[in-house]
Formats: C-alpha cells, sequence, structure tokens
C-alpha cells in the first residue's frame, strides 16, 4: 500500500504542474499589468470569476445537462446501429462485398456538413443535432465492430466446431468475447467524437447547450465567460473519457490495449 | 526500366486506394428509390436530379468555383501549415526529454478541448476576415502532428541513437538525418487525423461567419430553402472529402512505400 502511495507520488509531474501554473499566471500578471494588447483577452482569474456568475446564475448546469443528453442520445444510437450493422457486415462477407466501398465513400463525410440538411428537415431542434452527429459517431463502432468480428482467429471458430457450438452459442460465445476490444476501442472514440459534434451541432443547428453558449457569449462580447464555457467543454470532455475508461475496465478486467485506441 | 515499374507500382497503390464498384449497390440503390419515388417538388427531400440542377445554378452564377477555391485554399494553407509548424515543435519537444515533461499536462489539457470550440474565440480576436479562417485551421489541426512528431521522437531506437553518437554528429544532423525520418510514419498518422479535424472547422467557420466558401454557400442555401442546392453542396462536400482523403491515402502509401519495412507494419 505504501509502496503503491509512494510510486503515485513520484509518479506526478510535478515540474509540468509547475509550467501549467507558471502559465497561468503569466497570463494573469501580463493582462493585468496590460502587457497583452489583445482587447477581448480575460485574464484565468476574470474566466474563474465567469464561471461562478454562469453557475450562480443557473445556466451553466442546464448547458451541460444539455449537451450530455444530446451525447447520450447519439452514442447510444451510434452503438446499437453500429454493433448490429456490424455484425452482419462482419459474419457476413457477401453482405460486406456489397456495401464496403459504400461505407467508405460516406465515411469522409464531414458532420457540420449535414447541418444545413438538419436545419431544412427539422428547424432548430435536438433532431437537426441527431442529424449532424449520427453518420460520424456512427463510424468508429461500425468499422471497429466489423473488424473486429470478421478478425476472429480461424482456430477459435474450430474449438466452436469441436464443441458442436449451435450458430447462436457461436456468435455468442466465441464471437462475441473476441471481438469485443475492438468494439470498446471504437466506442470510445465514438463518445469522444460524440461530444465534439454535440458542441458543433449546438453551434450552427441547436440554439442550445454548451455550443451555443460559446458562440452566444461570443456575440455578447463576453470573453470571460466565452472561456468558462470552453473550459467546462474541456473538462466534460476529459470525464467522458475517464468515465469510459473506467467503465470498460470494470466491464473487461481483462484487457489493457484501450490506451491505444487514440 | 526501374523508373516504368515504379510509376507501376504507384499505379497500384491508386487503383488499390480506390473502393470496389458492386460494394456501392446499396447506396447507387438508396438514391435510385430516392429518385423513383420523388416525382414532384418537395421542399425537404428534392429528387437527385435536382440536386444536380440546384448545383449547376450555382456554377453558373460563378459563385460555386470561387467557393469552392476559397475552401481549397484555407484546407490546404491551414493543413501546410499546421504540418510545418507542428512538426517542428514536436521534433523540438520530442528531442529534450525535459521539455515534453514540462509541457506535458499542459499540451495535454489544450488537446482535450474540441477544436471547433476555438472558433468563437478566434472571430472575436481577429474578426471576421481569411485570416482568422486559415489560424483557426492551423490551430485545430496541428494537436494531432504535434502530439504524434513528439511521441515518435521520444521513442527513436536508442541504437539509432547510438550510431548518432558514433558518428559525432551534431545537434541539427541528428534531427535531421536519424530523428525526422524515423518519425515520418508517425507524422504521417497525425496528418491522417487531422486531415477530417481541418475540413470540419473549416465548414464550420464558413457556415458560422459566412466568409466565402462551401460551408457559407451551403448555409446561405438552406436559409433560402433552397433545398436541391443544400442537398447538391451535400454530395459535393462528401466527394471532396473523399478526393482529399483518398489522394492522401495514396500520397501515404507512396512514401512509406520506400520506407523501413519495420515503420511500414507498425502504420499501415
Amino acid at each position: 500500500m505504501f509502496m503503491y502511495k509512494d510510486r503515485f507520488i513520484a509518479g506526478i509531474n510535478w515540474l509540468g504542474i509547475v509550467v501549467v501554473v507558471f502559465v497561468g499566471l503569466a497570463w494573469e500578471a501580463a493582462v493585468r499589468s496590460g502587457l497583452l494588447e489583445y482587447e477581448y483577452l480575460p485574464a484565468p482569474s476574470a474566466v474563474g470569476l465567469g464561471f461562478a456568475e454562469l453557475a450562480s446564475q443557473g445556466i451553466l448546469a442546464p448547458d451541460i445537462a444539455h449537451t450530455l443528453i444530446s451525447v447520450a442520445i447519439g452514442w447510444t444510437v451510434a452503438i446499437v446501429l453500429g454493433i448490429s450493422l456490424g455484425f452482419l457486415l462482419g459474419l457476413s462477407p457477401t453482405a460486406r462485398r456489397y456495401s464496403l466501398a459504400s461505407i467508405e465513400v460516406l465515411r469522409p463525410m464531414p458532420g457540420v456538413a449535414f447541418a444545413p440538411v438538419g436545419l431544412l428537415l427539422f428547424g432548430f431542434s435536438l433532431k437537426t443535432e441527431m442529424v449532424v452527429m449520427i453518420l460520424p459517431v456512427l463510424w468508429p463502432v461500425l468499422v471497429n465492430t466489423v473488424g473486429g468480428v470478421s478478425g476472429v482467429h480461424q482456430g477459435l471458430y474450430d474449438v466452436g466446431r469441436t464443441f458442436r457450438l449451435s450458430r447462436k452459442d457461436t456468435i455468442l460465445h466465441i464471437i462475441m468475447p473476441a471481438a469485443m476490444p475492438p468494439i470498446v476501442v471504437g466506442a470510445r472514440i465514438s463518445l469522444g467524437l460524440a461530444l465534439v459534434l454535440a458542441v458543433v451541432a449546438e453551434m450552427v443547428g441547436n440554439p442550445e447547450g454548451l455550443g451555443y453558449g460559446i458562440v452566444r457569449e461570443q456575440q455578447a462580447l463576453r470573453p470571460d465567460l466565452m472561456f468558462a464555457y470552453i473550459v467546462t467543454v474541456g473538462l466534460v470532455g476529459i470525464a467522458l473519457n475517464a468515465g469510459m475508461l473506467a467503465l470498460a475496465q470494470a466491464l473487461f478486467p481483462s484487457f489493457r490495449q484501450l490506451r491505444s485506441g487514440r | 526500366m526501374i523508373r516504368i515499374s515504379l510509376w507501376r507500382q504507384y499505379f497500384r497503390l491508386v487503383v488499390e486506394a480506390l473502393p470496389s464498384a458492386r460494394g456501392m449497390l446499396p447506396l447507387v440503390a438508396l438514391l435510385g428509390v430516392w429518385q423513383l419515388l420523388q416525382t414532384g417538388d418537395s421542399p425537404y427531400f428534392p429528387a437527385p436530379s435536382d440536386w444536380w440542377d440546384g448545383l449547376m445554378l450555382l456554377a453558373k452564377s460563378g459563385r460555386l468555383y470561387s467557393a469552392l477555391l476559397a475552401t481549397t485554399i484555407t484546407l490546404l494553407l491551414g493543413l501546410g501549415l499546421a504540418i510545418l509548424i507542428g512538426t517542428g515543435m514536436g521534433l523540438v519537444i520530442g528531442v529534450f526529454p525535459r521539455l515534453s515533461r514540462a509541457f506535458g499536462p499542459l499540451l495535454e489539457f489544450l488537446r482535450a478541448i474540441p477544436p471547433p470550440a476555438v472558433v468563437p474565440v478566434a472571430i472575436l480576436f481577429m474578426g471576421y476576415d481569411e485570416r482568422m479562417k486559415l489560424t483557426v485551421v492551423v490551430l485545430a489541426a496541428i494537436w494531432p502532428v504535434l502530439l504524434n512528431t513528439s511521441s515518435a521522437a521520444e521513442r527513436v531506437h536508442p541504437l539509432l541513437l547510438d550510431v548518432a553518437h558514433s558518428f559525432r554528429l551534431s545537434a541539427f544532423d541528428r534531427i535531421r538525418l536519424i530523428i525526422l525520418p524515423s518519425a515520418v510514419p508517425a507524422i504521417l498518422l497525425g496528418v491522417r487525423v487531422a486531415l477530417p479535424i481541418a475540413i470540419v472547422v473549416t465548414l464550420l467557420v464558413e457556415m458560422l461567419t459566412s466568409i466565402e466558401g462551401i460551408g457559407a454557400l451551403m448555409i446561405g442555401a438552406q436559409r433560402n430553402f433552397q433545398s436541391s442546392q443544400v442537398y447538391g453542396l451535400l454530395v459535393l462536400i462528401g466527394l471532396f472529402g473523399l478526393l482529399v482523403n483518398n489522394a492522401f491515402a495514396v500520397f501515404e502509401a507512396i512514401l512509406l512505400h520506400r520506407w523501413p519495412p519495420k515503420a511500414q507494419s507498425r502504420n499501415l
């Protein structure tokens, strides 16, 4: 226990923390002394006060909630669609042959480009956000599932045949466990993308949530509040990623290659 | 003779990068059914043949070409600058371990901020102009390149560094002859990640600020309820993304083709 604690303290990057603090202080000093001439650059302390202002007015929490809800919806849809379609394509070489090129053509499609289509169909709404989010968030799960399912080692299939497993049991007990690591990696990449796209969609497609908060405060010429929103988005991203890692490690303690998913 | 066979190999790489035709079936079927079902004028789901007419209308007015040109220039210039600056900074940070330890947490935090969040900041600081658009693209695309370069420069094989030591290479020559070449596959991987980010951010800036470009054209068409133009531009952007991505994949394959086999197997 003690050794673990010691190693933990030694593992802390003190130099890095000092640099972060120093940059923050230098920024503060430069803005206060008027050294930095930018009209709209708030000092870190002003951003902190902005946080407090947003929180006390009760705007921040609903905005975070809205963004998290759209992330949750988009991510869930992407995972359900991605895994089911991925299994279909992964298990059937014919289906793969007759659709992989379509996926490759659609995949580089940037999510923002769907914003005007969503606006055309649904106006400013959560549905527009979904139109922007679904496809880009779907791809990592879908592609990783197809790769994971179709890449199951032939030896494992042979084991299944030796045990005379039914098709259902083969899928449940052989393919699913073998394909799980890449699927979880795909789901993790998708979660990060979902947040980015939710913010983008809120900037152009749905005036709500953290993304709109950033744009709104920019237009209101309140850079302190704008930076508070941006920092919030960054923190939400870090929290989501950490949560996903913890969840994956709790569900599948046996594999450690999740970190390579970046 | 060797030249010719090399070009043939490149040609083969290009062909392999293209998707096979029969895999296009679902997409073609979808568009075909859409075309057949949609007979009248629909404000929401215009038939694919109308998309073409919408695009042609834009092309005739001359706005399509200038917008496409503006978007392409911003994208390529922004990516180019991001690669130059990102590789340079990444090499410096990666070569000196203290520097990477010192700036690690700061860079990690900056990376955690979604690239699109930079757009409003840049608008506020720099106003609505081309310079701002370019800055945003560079700021968004630089992180994957920088972080990949620095981690690759940190992990150069110790044996190679011993070679540099034996030859008494200067620090500059060590970077130029040993570290940079062994970091190239990682740099390319970073660019591959940066590419879609750069496209998304370019379009987003154009949509938010209406600075000339495909994004501005698209949001304009949407505001005027020119649905056929919106869909036409969507297809155009899709083709644009596909072209840029595949062009880079071919470029990457050609570059890595001549790279040490170890580097190739690690990244392809």
